[in-house]
């Protein structure tokens, strides 16, 4: 099949180029431009993934008296995900689908530049949840764009001209992108997303001065594509740490399943210096009717640890096998230097999809805590920790109910307790700020077949409000990740889809999808003290940058996504007498679309 | 609002709903669908709500086509008439998100059950969106 073919001399090249890569070192102008906190250099403020500024002008005795600075329109609807990024005196501002980039002169507040590539719009339809794009990277003099149709860019920070382009899949079989590059040293990393059109999830290590493909690594198939070492890359089993052995992926599924098996990698990366290990997770596998697919379907739904240098995997742990809810397992992986359980630990932390926190040890891949992050998740009982392996309840199985069974009452719904929308962590209270879901779900998986470029989805879902609890459809949380344990629940009416925010100030900011950009107190997150309603629902993630001796908050507001677009119109029953109304079909008299950045300050005096 | 006042508002309403469903009672002779209980529906019909699900219209159009990041056709339907409901499905509606399904042979060999299906849900006639096979007698006499 044509997948497949396209696919081994992708890899043959990846390994020939890796080997034949001279050791560099690590990307001092993308660590020096972190280290300097007045700009925001990457999405998530550094490479940890941490979302937390130093600065701390603006803090928790002073937020109340933030103001708006100036605003910005980026003259496009749908949902705005991501963040600028600030570099010295420039702000680079992105785009949902058609993808612009704005260069903008922060003294004048001059549009420097602007691009906008040329884009089929045949590539809309293939994007599943809305034409959203996370945002862009920078190192070296040169912006980076993952378009919407595949195609990475680089282009000149001075000028925004194109310097080299590369196509990173086919959009034609559905391979599309969202997510933002990260530059990991000397590479340009990227995902794949489309797992609701049977692509093969892959994550891609391209070079940043030539756009040459370096390393490439699938999610299923066979060991050599995959970059494991069936010897050297371990996984979590019995209670221990143990090579995955040979064809891991392989024997987990039917046939040649794989081949159209999803596991796509379209959230936020991570970055260990030190261990020189990249994170990331792969997503659900393709299609969501599991009688299609009998097996554990590795490595969908699973966190990876790879070397940034030969992609070759260190570890990986399956969080869902055999996935029944689609549970992507593409969140945010953390790296923080904690307390787990008392004895000081490099821990990766992650909030998946399936409602579980996960804290493992970065270096190893050892599991030492999953705890679910919120209360209403009833699919499993609790993860096993020798097995690592969920404790599933059969009543919410849709596998035991088959095709054309609607199970009821699911939690979390397929958009998970936490989507794409990023956690922060604050070292000064060590704890976890976790925008989250609270809506449940009914599936009816139905068979499909698959044809190439198509959707190939095969199930039925009806989302509504987490059942006897607080009505509202979202919690802003803080989260002990040494422990597995919430600390406090500041409930919300709807999902908060918007990155959170930590300071040196000591406060916590995060968005809501009615268009509040809220700030609560680190110390006690059901104290806010600040709000202010932007032009539009927010999804973007909130960032902090200081400019001629004063500290800047922003966050786009632009109202879409999964949560947004697809929930504003209406989630109306009419199959049955559950009554599930409300929730985000209210949304749609709160906010519109409308895609603008929004930049809070102090007042002068 | 009262409570009484909300009971009465009710009973109208209801009252309202059970007059609407007997004007859109189906004349099979009429309609390109057949249904009775408003969600049992000949082989045809049943044949386009599996096309509805298998090219996953639901995504952009709502699981009950109340429209979501694509227009309701409950309300797109009572005026897009047969030929251009064809038109667009064949040739999409590119920059507005709706992909050509030219392609796509299960929803081109299915479209005019595809049609049935949505312009029943659209009459008001199919008033659940999960419609289930009608069995041999319960068939309307036609």
């Amino acid at each position: 099949m044509t997948i497949a073919k396209r696919t081994t001399p992708w890899w043959c090249v990846g390994m020939a180029v890796a080997a034949a890569t001279p050791v560099v070192h690590a990307n001092q102008d993308v660590e020096r431009n972190i280290a300097d906190s007045k700009n925001w250099a990457v999405q998530a403020g550094d490479e940890y993934n941490q979302r937390y500024s130093k600065l701390n002008q603006i803090n928790a005795g002073n937020v109340g008296r933030m103001q708006v600075a100036w605003t910005f329109s980026t003259g496009v609807l749908r949902g705005h995900e991501g963040s600028p990024l600030v570099i010295g005196d420039t702000m680079y501002i992105h785009s949902p689908f058609p993808n612009k980039v704005f260069a903008m002169d922060l003294n004048t507040q001059k549009i420097l530049w602007k691009f906008e590539p040329r884009q089929d719009p045949a590539v809309i339809p293939q994007m599943c949840c809305d034409t959203v794009n996370r945002g862009l990277a920078y190192a070296e003099n040169k912006v980076f764009l993952q378009q919407a149709d595949s195609t990475l860019v680089a282009l000149d920070a001075k000028t925004g001209k194109v310097v080299w382009s590369v196509k990173n899949g086919d959009p034609k079989l559905g391979a599309v992108n969202t997510n933002a590059p990260h530059i990991f040293k000397d590479k340009v990393i990227t995902g794949i997303s489309g797992g609701e059109w049977g692509v093969r999830g892959y994550i891609s290590a391209y070079d940043i001065n030539s756009g040459k493909l370096v390393w490439r690594a699938y999610s299923t198939g066979p060991d050599a594509e995959m970059l494991i070492d069936p010897q050297k890359t371990t996984t979590w089993v019995d209670g221990a740490i143990a090579p995955v052995g040979p064809d891991s992926s392989l024997k987990t599924w039917q046939g040649d399943q794989w081949k159209i098996g999803g596991g796509t990698t379209w959230g936020w990366y991570s970055y260990d210096k030190a261990a020189n290990l990249m994170y990331y997770g792969s997503g659900n596998p393709s299609t969501w009717n599991p009688a299609q697919r009998p097996g554990d379907n590795k490595w969908s739904m699973s966190i990876w640890a790879r070397d940034v240098d030969t992609g070759v995997a260190k570890w990986v742990y399956q969080m869902t096998p055999y996935d029944e809810w689609d549970f992507d397992g593409v969140n945010e992986m953390i790296l923080a230097d904690i307390n787990v359980k008392g004895k000081p630990t490099k821990a990766l932390v992650h909030f998946d999809r399936n409602g579980f926190g996960y804290t493992l040890d970065r270096i190893t891949g050892a599991l030492l805590v999953a705890e679910k992050y919120d209360p209403a998740v009833n699919w499993a009982s609790a993860i096993d920790m020798r097995s690592g392996r969920p404790i599933g309840v059969k009543k919410y199985s849709t596998a035991a109910g088959g095709p054309d069974v609607n199970t009821k009452g699911i939690c979390p719904a397929a958009l998970g307790s936490k989507d794409e929308q990023p956690a922060s962590f604050d070292p000064n209270t060590k704890l976890f700020y976790v925008p989250t879901n609270h809506v449940c779900m009914d599936y009816e998986p139905f068979k499909v077949e698959y044809t190439a470029g198509q959707p190939y989805v095969g199930a039925t879902l009806s989302m509504y409000p987490a059942p006897n609890s607080h009505g509202g459809m979202g919690n802003f949380i803080a989260w002990d990740a040494g422990n597995g344990r919430i600390v406090q629940t500041h409930p919300e009416k709807f999902s908060v889809w918007s990155g959170a925010l930590n300071t040196a100030g000591g406060i916590s900011c995060y968005g809501t999808l009615e268009g509040y950009l809220k700030c609560v107190d680190a110390k006690n997150i059901n104290k806010e003290l600040f709000r202010f309603k932007t032009p539009s629902g927010i999804i973007g993630n909130v960032f902090s940058y200081e400019h001629r001796g004063k500290q800047y908050i922003g966050v786009f507001s632009g109202i879409g996504g999964w949560a947004g677009i697809g929930m504003a119109a209406g989630l109306e029953k009419d199959t049955d007498g559950l009554g599930a109304v409300g929730g985000y079909r209210e949304l749609n008299q709160y906010t519109e679309l409308g895609g603008s950045l929004t930049v809070f300050s102090l007042p002068n005096n | 609002m009262t409570r009484k006042i909300a009971r009465r508002l009710g009973l109208v309403l209801a009252l309202g709903a059970a007059l609407g469903a007997a004007r859109l009672a189906p004349a099979a002779a009429t309609t390109p669908y057949k249904v009775v209980d408003g969600y049992k529906v000949d082989e045809f019909t049943m044949t386009g709500f599996r096309t509805w699900r298998a090219a996953a219209c639901d995504r952009c159009h709502g699981a009950n086509q109340e429209g979501l990041v694509g227009p309701s056709l409950v309300e797109s339907l009572k005026t897009l008439s047969k030929e251009d409901f064809v038109k667009t499905l064949t040739d999409g509606r590119l920059d507005k998100g709706m992909p050509s399904w030219s392609t796509n042979q299960q929803v081109m060999g299915n479209i005019d059950a595809l049609y049935a299906y949505l312009k029943g849900r659209s009459d008001g006639a199919i008033t659940k969106a999960r419609v289930e096979p009608m069995a041999a007698e319960s068939a309307p006499a036609s």
